[in-house]
């Protein structure tokens, strides 16, 4: 919340004040030697803290690593807030932002996106005893999400008569659940599915609703209207895609022996076009 | 994109959810203050009492919640305390508004505490001869209190007592971090919907900011209304 409002003031402050457009983006990272990109650290496995070295880690972090060797830079990770992405980017306090970002049209008008780095459904759970089997049964049920992301306005469309609460971390929405404040949670399918694998024993409790309530499709955050950014990153993305090594990075990070257990990958780095 | 759109705040969606906002916190601000005026005047008789238990247990309420941050409280009232619990009353609870109430007694607890120590200070601005009278008179402690004491004290404790209500104002914005749609949340949701960051946190901020300075002008009408006499 605080990162929030000290986002919200910066931005305040930079559009009264009519910050004008600069100099190359990309030629200023080279010049600075790194490239600096918020992450959340906090949404395992696409960047987390890896408990043994304390250096955050992950999938987004492994594309990102890959754009800065591109580049010939180093990379500087920063964690920022789910509702900080988009003015920590605008205000150019990072470079790029690689947070499970959703693209979608509305975010279009203020930001510029990668190719689609990821393809998600987004899902509930619930627990058995409720008796829901579908999304539509959630009609009139509580529901819990996460702030500040794509998660509540889709579950308000798929469910316009739910009751939706959102908490500050997903942790604590997927702990008021457990603690039955709500019939159901919704988060993306990856994340949901590593929470419900943290269930252990309990999972037999649960149940998760096979309807997707929207596909999204998540990429990397570019500042508008840095095209020379725009293409080193797009460009890295493709030759992960052309090397095979994007399929072993997914593999490494959401594959058939990780908690996630995709055992497909149904997406390539190839369009940053979204329906 | 225009600097400051206006539009966002006067009507449509937006405005209707910051609006649902405020109302919110103004339901919470009067059930909060409603629960803890009471409590706060039992404290602080608590802490004046002849009998020395009855005295710990009101330190102890008092020292307890004053040095534990709002947030903290905030998180137990709502994630701990109601686990303890029975299964039935749980659910039932559940099923409801939970995280209002949860709020609304964190909130409540809280206040009482600041608003117990505000009124046993104007009990000890009433001379002890005062009290003295009373007991001369043939009155208890309780009937000492309520009708020689408390009515001089009470009239001495209304200032501090909006300045609390002032706070306790700010603070029900802690309710967002248990998902209560007050005016903080909402002004955050509208800010991810719409990413007008200005626009949604100066609705807030400008909200905050009235009924802020209403509380304090209530305080300035009190103050020379009911100047406290001259004992």
């Amino acid at each position: 919340m605080r990162l929030n409002l000290i986002a919200a003031a910066l931005a305040a402050s930079a559009l009264l004040t009519g910050v004008t457009a600069h100099a190359d983006q990309l030629a200023d990272i080279k010049k600075k030697g790194e490239l600096v990109v918020g992450v959340l650290g906090t949404d395992e496995p696409a960047t987390f803290i890896d408990p043994k070295t304390r250096q955050i880690v992950g999938y987004e972090v492994d594309l990102v690593n890959a754009i800065a060797k591109k580049i010939g830079v180093k990379p500087v990770l920063k964690q920022i807030a789910v509702a900080a992405r988009i003015p920590e980017l605008q205000q150019g306090h990072v470079d790029l932002v690689a947070a499970g970002l959703t693209h979608n049209k509305e975010r279009e008008a203020q930001i510029d996106f990668s190719l689609t780095t990821f393809v998600t459904g987004q899902k509930a759970i619930v627990k058995k005893d409720s008796g829901i089997t579908d999304v539509p049964q959630l009609a009139g049920k509580k529901v819990l999400t996460i702030r500040g992301g794509t998660q509540e306005p889709n579950i308000r469309k798929a469910v316009p008569t739910a009751e939706v609460v959102t908490f500050d971390t997903s942790q604590q929405a997927f702990q008021a659940l457990q603690q039955g404040k709500g019939v159901g949670y919704v988060d993306d399918e990856a994340a949901l599915l590593r929470s419900y694998a943290k269930l252990g024993p309990q999972k037999a409790k649960y149940v998760v609703l096979k309807q997707n309530l929207s596909t999204e499709a998540l990429a990397i955050g570019i500042k508008k209207g840095e095209s020379g950014l725009k293409a080193v990153v797009d460009d890295t993305l493709r030759e992960l895609e052309k090397s095979g090594e994007a399929q072993k990075i997914f593999v490494k990070w959401y594959g058939p022996n990780t908690a996630s257990g995709f055992q497909t990958r149904d997406f390539k780095f190839e369009s940053d076009k979204i329906d | 994109m225009p600097l400051f759109d206006y539009s966002l705040l006067l009507t449509g969606q937006y405005h209707d959810m910051l609006v649902a906002g405020l109302l919110l916190s103004l339901q919470l601000l009067a059930a909060s203050l409603l629960l803890a005026l009471p409590i706060a005047l039992v404290v602080a008789l608590l802490r004046l009492s002849p009998v020395a238990p009855l005295r710990w247990l009101g330190f102890a309420y008092v020292e307890s919640i004053r040095n534990i941050p709002l947030l903290a409280h905030m998180l137990f009232w709502y994630f701990g305390a109601p686990e303890l619990l029975p299964e039935g009353i749980k659910q039932w609870l559940y099923a409801g508004h939970i995280e209002a109430y949860s709020a609304i007694i964190a909130l409540a607890l809280y206040t009482a505490a600041f608003m117990a120590e505000d009124i046993r200070s104007g009990i000890r601005a009433i001379p002890a001869v005062q009290f003295e009278a009373g007991r001369a008179l043939g009155f208890g402690f309780m009937d000492t209190m309520r009708r020689v004491v408390l009515p001089q004290a009470l009239r001495v404790t209304v200032p501090p007592l909006i300045s609390q209500t002032l706070s306790l104002w700010k603070n029900t914005s802690i309710a967002t971090v248990i998902g209560v749609a007050e005016l903080m949340y909402q002004a955050g949701q509208v800010e991810s919907a719409t990413f007008r960051s200005f626009e949604s946190f100066a609705f807030a901020s400008a909200a905050y900011l009235t009924v802020s300075l209403a509380i304090t002008g209530l305080a300035t009408w009190y103050h020379h209304r009911f100047p406290v006499r001259t004992i």
